[in-house]
């Protein structure tokens, strides 16, 4: 049986809010759309807002209508990303692996860690007052044996709670819940699952699967399954990313092949800047070319690993100049990097004698090598007195 | 986990702006800026020497203002004939070195951080730069230096005899992002601000006639409490490399400067409450939360 952990901060946004601006606290908050456009949503609401009947993903102007004395903010989406971060950082001290959701959602997999952790409950009470106190962020944890029941645990721990279903518990602890508790049904199939006098989770597991299959295919199946205590046991691997690019579309089709290098300049100088953020080099540099009538070339040249803006620029625009061999304005141009490869080793600056020896005779060796032992001799021999 | 030396200040302590937000409206006489300043903060950074050559007059007032403060260090920014104009001579070096040694040879207790030698941004990475620079850390041997420079090319580079500056400033052209570096048994991290905008206004200015103001809008930026926690967390990760740690803020308009620092000493001390005058809290009121009383 696997452990895992699904921990969810409450309320994300609104918490980072009142971390920008502690006079929030106890305050209805609502970060969204702002409600004198009347367009757009909910995007995170404090639970005293909820108190009005406000959730996420409500429109704004429904939002303004139950509660006007709120405070609508439009918020500060870097700052919720930075702290997600520090969330991400701080749980990876801990967690052997972890698959992040979403910026406010994390799955751990515990499996195996007890004889470090001990219980997970009393651990996972740990992990929520260090994020407290560190980063005053409130979180809600859920832990179950597959990562639909942890979710679902979170969700019922919420606010500030802690959830943790046994094994062989799954389908006592789903049974009374109602059916949209389930990660996955929306409106509409909750609405489907009314029709059919399908109110909680119970009802649903205690269906036979043949009918969830004729009745509501393939999605059918797998509520059918969750509401019997299944899920997906393993995480997602973290995907790395593979390739940085940067495209430009123009308004209007550009003819002057000048402006379309100074384009490739500027988008090869992004595309650097967010490589070394990454602390990494690249090999491959490529050149995307759409001309007006959407015939589109792709061009890729392998060099030494890099990172500086001046090799990658003269790559791409070699490639770009030879790429470019026809007299049709041009509708995009993009530079792409991939093949990547972390930084290397930081370099002794102040080389002491010994190394540049050593790398000497390292050189010497590969042209012996190439060329024959003769090929190069040190100079000097010291003269007999 | 090892926890080293930390000395947090902020790059120069003589602004007129920081009144009301850190120094207070009402001073009496005898109020001394050095000496309120290092009631809070265990480091400054001497700017003043980059423009002139200090009198030791002055030197020895600010060692006399610091008194009272155990472990307060200066770190001494090396004068511009060195850097920037790179043409000195016996005379300057000798009057950098008296200097340095009145804080040196303090009989209290050394009052000296080190040497802070800031290049330009074009004081890019090649061979006369490494041999330029090796004559000067060569010339001041006997003290700890730390060596700014700004440019990308740099990257990467480290050495065993000076510690690098670690810089975050705007990512904008090649400059280096954040990446905290160590280099003999120390980190030096220099908080420059992030504000872009003015940043590259400048860059576009460099060279022409500008107000005080205008040549240090670059500066005037107030890091956001994430942005904190990120920095905090990257300078924790030096934690077992090192013996001491100086953390400067140099965005010191309006007093943003202070403002960063206090929350820094709060995160690099495990959200410890923070003792602060009452000023900076009236000014910047997020510092409310972690105010001792």
């Amino acid at each position: 049986m696997r452990k895992i952990i699904h921990l969810d901060l409450d309320s994300f946004f609104v918490s980072v809010e009142r971390i920008l601006d502690p006079s929030l606290r106890g305050k209805p908050v609502i970060v969204g759309a702002n409600p004198a456009y009347g367009r757009g949503v909910v995007a995170a609401c404090s639970y005293e807002a909820r108190e009005y009947g406000l959730h996420s993903a409500m429109p704004i102007n429904r939002a303004y209508r139950l509660c006007p004395h709120g405070v609508y903010l439009h918020g500060h989406h870097d700052e919720y990303a930075r702290f997600s971060k520090a969330v991400e950082r701080l749980l990876k001290k801990y967690a052997p692996q972890m698959e992040q959701a979403s910026i406010d959602e994390f799955y751990m997999d515990f499996t195996g860690t007890e004889r470090i952790y001990g219980s997970l409950f009393l651990f996972a009470k740990k992990l929520q007052s260090e994020i407290e106190e560190k980063l005053s962020l409130p979180c809600s944890i859920g832990i179950g044996g597959n990562k639909t029941i942890a979710k679902i645990c979170s969700e019922y721990a919420k606010p500030e709670g802690i959830t943790c279903v046994y094994p062989g518990m799954e389908k006592d602890f789903l049974a009374p819940l109602p059916v949209e508790t389930v990660p996955g049904v929306g409106k509409v199939m909750q609405r489907a699952l009314k029709d059919k006098g399908f109110r909680t989770i119970g009802d649903i597991a205690n269906a036979p699967e043949e009918y969830f299959g004729a009745a509501f295919g393939k999605h059918g199946l797998a509520l059918w399954r969750k509401a019997n205590g299944e899920g997906k046991e393993y995480l997602n691997p973290p995907h790395k990313r593979k390739s940085i690019s940067k495209e430009k579309t123009y308004g209007k089709d550009v003819s002057n092949r000048k402006e379309i290098e100074e384009t490739l300049f500027k988008l090869t100088g992004k595309v650097c800047q967010t490589l070394r953020n990454k602390n990494r080099v690249a090999s491959t540099i490529g050149v995307k070319l759409r001309y007006s009538d959407f015939v589109t070339l792709t061009r890729e040249k392998t060099i030494k690993p890099t990172d500086d803006d001046k090799t990658v620029f003269e790559t791409a625009l070699e490639l770009f100049r030879k790429a470019d061999t026809r007299r049709v304005s041009v509708r995009l141009i993009g530079v792409r990097l991939t093949n990547f490869d972390d930084f290397a080793e930081q370099e002794e600056l102040f080389e002491t004698e010994e190394t540049i020896r050593k790398k000497m005779f390292r050189a010497i060796n590969k042209i012996r090598d190439k060329f024959g032992y003769s090929a190069i001799n040190l100079g000097g021999f010291p003269k007999r007195n | 986990m090892n926890k080293p030396k930390l000395y947090i200040g902020t790059a120069g302590w003589s602004y007129k702006d920081w009144i009301g937000s850190f120094y207070p409206f009402k001073q009496s006489k005898e109020f001394n800026w050095l000496e309120f300043y290092s009631r809070y903060f265990n480091a400054v950074e001497v700017n003043s020497s980059y423009y002139a050559y200090l009198s030791p007059r002055v030197a020895e007032s600010w060692l006399r203002q610091v008194e009272e403060a155990d472990d307060f260090l200066f770190t001494v920014k090396l004068h511009q004939d060195f850097t920037h104009k790179r043409k000195y001579g016996k005379e300057q070096i000798e009057a950098v070195k008296y200097i340095l040694d009145l804080l040196k040879k303090e009989e209290r207790e050394e009052r000296l951080g080190g040497l802070l030698m800031q290049f330009p941004y074009s004081f890019g990475f090649n061979d006369g730069a490494v041999d330029y620079l090796r004559r000067l850390i060569e010339t001041f041997g006997e003290y700890d230096k730390f060596v700014e420079v700004r440019h990308k090319s740099w990257k990467g580079k480290k050495a065993k005899t000076v510690t690098f500056c670690s810089i975050d400033q705007p990512e904008i052209g090649e400059s280096i992002g954040f990446e905290p570096v160590t280099g003999n048994g120390a980190a030096y991290i220099r908080l420059h601000g992030r504000n872009t905008e003015a940043w590259k206004k400048s860059l576009n200015n460099f060279g022409k006639k500008q107000t005080y103001e205008e040549q240090n809008a670059r500066y005037q930026y107030l890091y956001s409490p994430g942005e904190i926690i990120e920095i905090a967390d990257k300078i924790k990760e030096l934690y077992d490399e090192v013996k001491k740690i100086f953390v400067i803020a140099n965005n010191h308009p309006r007093g943003d400067a202070v403002a960063n620092a206090f929350e820094l000493m709060h995160y690099l001390s495990d959200r410890k409450k923070i003792r602060m005058p009452e000023t900076i809290v009236s000014a910047y009121t997020q510092l409310n939360e972690f105010l001792t009383n």
